[in-house]
């Protein structure tokens, strides 16, 4: 019996096609314990277990199955995302009135402008509140019914 | 060959080829493992398809830290034990559940009867304790590291090791 080597020849033995070298061969021809051991290794690897033909297919099918039933169902964030681009575009809901029912906060809301007014305000005059008096009097002289653009 | 993790990568994506090539490369070791603890060869493959299953559903959450195909086999376990106890449920016996092709042992008229070499050898290897089984199976059929069926088996890397080396011994003294 021949200790030196075999725990090392044994754990490569195990290992899957990796060769033995040639110290490792030479053990196995001088010692029957291992040569044992590989010769038992080399039966279970010739047998492994045949796995069904029909096996790949069958799961392919499976996989088709449930990709098809993914691509029907919305996801929560998908129903989220839809919900508040309904939202965006003012669909509501359909066939309701959309201003009939709508509570007072949110009517206030709706009643405010986007942009602010410029009633008033005519381009490249200056802003009435910013001048003083002597200089909106002689705005206003300017612009009376003797100054430029006024009724003769 | 293109490595697993890029193929993962690409079946996140909606690739469905990469996980198709991840199934064809893998769907082997997972029935075997899967018949290694169901021991019944319908069952191995209710087994495998819906571990492939669960991995498509499952995948965003691999993280790669493990072997793709351990993180595979993983759940290929978990399937077959899932299924081992639904039998048990179904009022059978759990000794039936892990070793319905053989019994502990076979009786000399049984080893008589089969002739091959290798059937008898496969048929006693289902006759070993789960761990040592499993370790055996792993390490030859499907050429996992010690590291990788310990991290299978809830064991050591040592502790997979010891269960290889006395299975394989146990099979020897059963054999000889």
């Amino acid at each position: 019996m021949i200790i030196d080597g075999c725990e090392r020849v044994r754990e490569r033995l195990s290992e899957q096609a990796v060769p033995l070298d040639a110290d490792e061969e030479a053990h196995l021809q001088a010692c029957q314990d291992c040569a044992a051991e590989a010769e038992l290794i080399r039966l279970l690897r010739g047998s492994r277990p045949e796995v069904p033909a029909e096996l790949v297919g069958r799961i392919e099918s499976a996989l088709a199955r449930e990709r098809t039933s993914r691509g029907g169902r919305r996801p929560w964030w998908g129903l989220a995302a839809a919900a508040v681009a309904a939202v965006a575009l003012g669909l509501g809901v359909p066939g309701g009135d959309r201003t009939g029912d709508v509570p007072a906060y949110a009517a206030e809301e709706a009643t405010l402008e986007l942009w602010p007014s410029d009633d008033g305000e005519i381009a490249g005059l200056p802003a009435l509140d910013a001048l003083s008096d002597d200089a909106l009097a002689v705005l206003l002289d300017e612009l009376g019914p003797s100054g430029p653009g006024g009724a003769a | 060959m293109i490595p697993d993790g890029d193929l993962v990568q690409a079946a996140r994506t909606g690739d469905e080829r990469a996980f198709g090539t991840l199934v064809e490369r893998h769907h082997a070791g997972v029935y075997r493992l899967a018949l290694s603890l169901v021991s019944d060869t319908d069952t191995a493959q209710d087994v495998a398809q819906d571990t492939f299953l669960k991995a498509f559903r499952a995948l965003d959450g691999y993280r790669g830290d493990a072997p793709f195909r351990s993180w595979l086999f993983t759940i290929a376990a978990n399937e077959a034990k899932a299924q081992l106890r639904r039998r048990v449920r179904r009022k059978e016996t759990a000794l039936d559940d892990a070793r319905p092709v053989v019994g502990d042992e076979p009786s000399p008229a049984d080893a008589a009867v089969v002739t091959d070499e290798a059937e008898r050898a496969r048929r006693v290897l289902a006759t070993l304790p789960e761990k040592q089984r499993l370790s055996v199976t792993l390490r030859i059929d499907e050429g996992l590291s010690f590291r990788e069926i310990g991290a299978l088996i809830g064991s050591s890397e040592g502790a997979a090791r010891v269960n290889y080396f006395h299975g394989i011994r146990r099979l020897r003294e059963m054999l000889s």
